[in-house]
């Protein structure tokens, strides 16, 4: 019985995944069949002249990813290798209790707060019109997407054996060289799928994104400026679904937005399951 | 034992189950600018009548009608009129009402204000938001960038400002420097800012968002409800609440409630002007 609910529930969860694609490949049908994919390639995004460019938000959303990583990466890394290798127990089970905590917290709050804190501090800081930017996305999403780095590499880090960290003392090895040479290699399979699942949710934030970016559907000018307001697929996608009436063309280009995303956040977590079974078979 | 717990279980099924029957909840969504209105009204209403229950939310007029076309709310609100496209796809189902008046103002950031920028012509404002002028000392102001904030696509006070300044309520804005959304998030955007322009109902000004007239030389006029009344404002428009031919009696009885006496009382409190 109760492994027949659980192979139902299986194949639920993968009928799920499948229906969710197939319901936007159907939606954005009419999008795909009259723009194609020349509009990737496309910078204007004008619903009301029938200009459904992609190319503005994906690298908005390329960037606020890439800002949010860059930051989260090591700071996670160094917060999980600071708990697990130096605290002692009890200060270890509470920055990991933090940490869980952070995770916790809803995206409005953390836009919220990035809305009151964050673009006034940006605004005045770096003497801008407005703190509404990729910069403000970027570094809201690090905060976001840093729980899942540091709990995953966490749990990595904490399933290396204590042999191989005797074996590594008994060699004389110092802190750094343990650290580099054996530590983050035997911990690297679970740390990588941490740093793609973190990819997958900074790629999807919506609602603490929309605060912050600022909506400009523009294409950053030149392409790395980071100060203007921008606008990612996510944000695009909130703003507008509203009031685009279902079975429209502007409804399709929007579904659109949300297959590109679906895609690319599905592919990373598939990549982040693969790599981290294979592993984990040539390990044993 | 039992025979003690299962008349307290009838009664507590009683008990859930009669309001449950005779409760009613509507909802309505659209422009953040009717939404204080209706919000009020929904209250009041709510105190006359306790069996109707009316849940407000925001969106933008854009909205509230796709709510009406695609019966995703009970009641539509909109700060605009309803286009052409939208009227086809309505197919005459809804009937829409006037429950007020209002105008869209041209706001600016105190400080401009202070700096010396009182009043605007049309044409300066296009100007401004097709980024033709970038610096408030252009017109006067003091020595700023211009922080030039555009709504969105759907929101009726766009549609509105961009069919008296631009000429086309779709039109492109390659001036406008942010997006902002609702009523307030436009209020919050300005109120930052020591050199914003941006467009707001006349009744969300206050001391940092100013409102500032609007026209030639000796002929500007200010955004409020006395310029409004006589038409001589130039961006006015007409606040509605939209209602399926086929709404249910208690939606029409509360639409009924904002062009009645009272919910004139609550329209004329909200900053806007009654039209009965």
């Amino acid at each position: 019985m109760l492994n027949l609910w659980m192979r139902a529930s299986a194949w639920i969860c993968l009928a799920v995944v499948i229906l969710l694609l197939g319901f936007l490949v159907q939606q954005s049908w009419p999008y795909w069949q009259q723009y194609g994919f020349s509009t990737l390639f496309s910078g204007d995004w004008y619903p009301y002249e029938k200009l459904f460019g992609l190319t503005a938000a994906i690298i908005g959303s390329f960037w606020a990813a890439l800002i949010a990583l860059s930051i989260a990466i090591p700071t996670g890394l160094a917060a999980a290798v600071m708990s697990t290798e130096i605290l002692s127990g009890s200060w270890r089970s509470l920055s990991r209790t933090g940490m869980e905590l952070l995770a916790g917290i809803p995206s409005v709050v953390y836009g919220l707060l990035g809305l009151w804190v964050l673009l006034p501090l940006l605004q005045s800081s770096l003497g801008l019109l407005t703190g509404h930017n990729l910069l403000a996305a970027g570094l809201l999403l690090s905060v976001m997407v840093l729980p899942t780095i540091m709990v995953m590499a966490q749990d990595a880090l904490s399933e290396i054996s204590s042999e191989q960290r005797d074996a590594a003392a008994s060699l004389g090895m110092g802190w750094s060289e343990r650290l580099w040479r054996v530590l983050l290699p035997q911990a690297w399979p679970g740390i990588r799928s941490g740093i793609l699942l973190a990819l997958g949710r900074a790629l999807g934030e919506t609602m603490a994104v929309m605060l912050v970016v600022g909506s400009m559907d523009r294409i950053p000018e030149p392409f790395y400026n980071l100060l203007a307001p921008a606008q990612t697929l996510t944000s695009r996608i909130g703003r507008e679904i509203g009031e685009s009436a279902f079975g429209s063309m502007h409804f399709a280009a929007l579904m659109a937005c949300g297959l590109l995303l679906a895609t690319v956040t599905i592919t990373i977590s598939l990549l982040a399951h693969l790599r981290a079974d294979n592993t984990s078979v040539a390990r044993t | 034992m039992r025979h003690i717990l299962y008349p307290i279980l009838a009664a507590a099924l009683f008990a859930v189950q009669i309001p449950g029957a005779s409760a009613i909840t509507l909802h309505a969504a659209g422009s953040t600018t009717v939404l204080p209105v209706v919000s009020t009204a929904a209250t009041v209403y709510h105190q006359q009548h306790p069996d109707v229950t009316i849940t407000v939310s925001g969106g933008g007029s854009g909205v509230g009608i796709a709510s009406m076309i695609q019966h995703t709310a009970d009641i539509g609100m909109a700060s605009r009129d309803v286009d052409e496209d939208e009227i086809a796809k309505l197919n005459g189902k809804i009937d829409v009402l006037t429950i007020a008046k209002d105008a869209v103002a041209v706001v600016v950031s105190k400080a401009v204000y202070i700096g010396g920028v009182h009043q605007l012509s049309l044409k300066q404002i296009a100007a401004i938001y097709r980024g033709k002028i970038k610096n408030w000392k252009a017109l006067g102001g003091p020595d700023a960038q211009i922080f030039v904030i555009d709504k969105e696509a759907s929101r009726g006070t766009r549609h509105v400002f961009a069919e008296a300044v631009l000429g086309n309520a779709h039109a492109r804005a390659a001036g406008a420097s942010v997006i902002s959304g609702s009523n307030n998030e436009e209020q919050a955007l300005v109120a930052h800012s020591n050199q914003a322009i941006g467009m707001l109902s006349n009744a969300w000004l206050n001391d940092a968002v100013r409102g500032i007239a609007v026209g030639e030389g000796d002929h500007a006029v200010l955004p409020d409800i006395r310029h409004v009344r006589d038409g001589s404002y130039p961006i006015s428009r007409s606040l509605h609440v939209l209602l399926p031919k086929n709404a249910s009696p208690e939606a029409r009885n509360f639409t009924d409630f904002l062009l009645s006496k009272q919910g004139q009382v609550i329209v004329k409190k909200s900053g806007y002007l009654r039209v009965r």
